[in-house]
């Protein structure tokens, strides 16, 4: 056992349960296997129905798999004797931030996490006011959430798993609901909390510009892993990713259609600032 | 119309009926409000209505305001009074007609009758006036923490408090979006006879108890995942703790039971 892996998939199968007992569902993750280690940056890119908000559903034993194990520090999802353990190692956000708060004031919302927990009240006093802090959402923390923006909730419901001192957060498609500001504020925050602070982070999305920023990426569809890789590495087969029905990041893109048209551009063009600087090499050429 | 009650809403302040323990403040309450009934006299309820008057004066709330509450409910005081002043019939008559007869007794009935109704508002409405929900149910969960020993699920009762509380904003949002969504496909809300705006009431209700379910849902797994597990074992990030207010507000309130049983033990019963 590898003790820099936090997460493990090994072979896991899943099948959502349908309404009628007659029919029995298709796989929703076919025979997925991976290894998240400690400290990593991985997005996990996807069309819809591709089976990538089941992955963060069975990271933390929300629901576990038919067959296959999922192993969380080495603790099987699957034992539910594990169930608290694992879900203070792996914390999940979801996508509707608005279904995610649970108290009318912020701080206290924070404080869900630990308080279940059961920790002492000066500690979650200390851990809110620290999760508030990194989340840059300390000043709001008497705040009514109703009131603050997509973006500032998603920052507290963010906060609210990092108080509980989670090892990784996996968050599935935390800005799908927000507008550009509210997605690049939950991104930089993101990026932070990788960079500074050590945490894993499991990002779920179909934004290919957020995508880039990861350490790795997987793309999935139809429950299957397709591809894996470094952002230049899964970007440069631009043929899967047709079939999973995404598209390029806007800048690799429009460097790829550059480079149709005769212009010379470097590989490996994927955020604007990659662009922008083969740009200016071509034209001082 | 609903918009106008003031009942059950908050108004945030820093008087001295606001610093008081919620604990306190509810044991306060339910105590002057079981003091109305226990008052037989009029002398008896002058005194318990005084001291509500007095207990707006402390919480700094304009009058204007707890008025602007008894407006909602002036309905139920007025049918109230009509029902004694007609079916009491003790004491001297003092108009008969008909099969009509107003007594002396019925107009002091409805008398009492009304003023107790308004300061039972009052006291009730100065408990959300002065609280926040919140800590009201926070203090709700500690005032019945004991049931416990009877397995009465205080900490999931209080759970349950504090999520509708926390969505009612966020479905009267809700509520506005698919109202706005209706109207844009032509839906007619809010003309009509009573049971045509009845009936406009179904595509509003429809989609939002839908969504609500599939909040829901979505609010269990996210609840699941801070591990939220039943109210047992939990701790709170605020600590309640009684204070010299909350003292002072025990012994006003001794006082005013005592004050009530000597009265009503001197004075003319009404009831």
């Amino acid at each position: 056992m590898n003790d820099d892996i936090i997460i493990s998939f090994k072979n896991v199968n899943y099948r959502y349960e349908s309404d009628d007992e007659e029919i029995s569902l298709p796989l929703a993750i076919k025979n997925f296997n991976l290894d998240i280690h400690k400290g990593e940056f991985i997005a996990i890119l996807g069309h819809n129905g591709s089976g990538k908000s089941t992955i963060a559903k069975l990271s933390n034993a929300i629901i576990v798999p038919e067959s296959g194990h999922v192993l969380v520090n080495g603790m099987d999802t699957a034992d539910e004797d594990n169930e608290l353990k694992i879900r203070q190692t792996v914390g999940v956000v979801f996508q509707n931030p608005d279904n995610q708060l649970v108290a009318t004031v912020v701080e206290e919302d924070v404080a869900f996490g630990p308080e279940n927990l059961g920790v002492p009240q000066k500690e979650i006093r200390q851990r809110v006011d620290e999760a508030l802090k990194a989340l840059g959402m300390y000043e709001y923390r008497f705040s009514e959430p109703h009131k603050l923006s997509g973006g500032q909730k998603q920052r507290v419901a963010i906060a609210g798993i990092m108080a509980m001192k989670t090892e990784c957060i996996v968050l599935d498609e935390p800005t799908a609901m927000l507008d550009p500001q509210g997605r690049r504020e939950v991104v930089k925050y993101m990026q932070k909390l990788n960079k500074e602070l050590g945490l894993t982070i499991v990002l779920i999305t179909h934004y290919m510009d957020e995508a880039v920023l990861a350490d790795r990426i997987i793309v999935m569809t139809n429950g299957e892993k397709v591809a894996e890789g470094t952002p230049k590495q899964v970007f440069a087969e631009e043929k899967i990713l047709e079939n999973a029905g995404l598209s390029l990041p806007d800048s690799a893109r429009l460097a790829s259609d550059l480079r149709k048209k005769g212009m010379k551009l470097p590989d490996g063009i994927l955020t604007p600032d990659d662009f922008i600087n083969a740009y200016s090499n071509y034209v001082n050429k | 119309m609903l918009r106008d009650a003031t009942i059950g809403q908050f108004f945030p302040g820093d008087s001295y009926i606001h610093k008081m323990d919620p604990r306190a403040k509810l044991v306060f309450s339910f105590g002057a409000i079981i003091a109305i009934f226990v008052c037989k006299t009029f002398e008896s309820l002058a005194v318990v209505t005084l001291a509500a008057i007095l207990c707006v004066f402390v919480s700094k709330i304009p009058f204007k305001t707890i008025f602007k509450g008894l407006k909602a409910v002036i309905f139920v005081i007025i049918i109230t009074a009509v029902i004694q002043l007609f079916y009491v019939k003790t004491g001297e008559t003092l108009v008969e007609f008909w099969k009509i007869k107003i007594t002396t007794g019925g107009l002091s009935n409805s008398i009492f009758i009304c003023v107790r109704i308004i300061v039972l508002i009052l006291y009730s409405s100065l408990l959300t006036y002065t609280t926040s929900p919140t800590s009201l149910t926070d203090g709700m969960e500690r005032l019945f923490s004991p049931l416990k020993i009877i397995h009465v699920p205080v900490g999931t009762l209080a759970m349950m408090m504090t999520i509708a509380l926390r969505f009612i904003p966020t479905l009267n949002d809700e509520i506005g979006k698919i109202m706005n969504a209706q109207k844009a496909r032509g839906a007619d809300l809010g003309n009509g006879s009573v049971i045509n705006r009845a009936k406009a009431l179904i595509p509003i209700f429809v989609p939002l108890f839908v969504n609500s379910f599939r909040r829901a849902y979505e609010l269990a797994f996210a609840m699941e995942c801070r591990c939220y597990h039943g109210g047992e074992g939990r701790t709170r990030l605020k600590i309640m703790t009684l204070s010299w207010r909350d003292y002072i507000s025990f012994t006003v309130l001794a006082v005013l039971y005592a004050g009530i049983i000597i009265l009503n033990h001197f004075f003319t019963h009404v009831i």
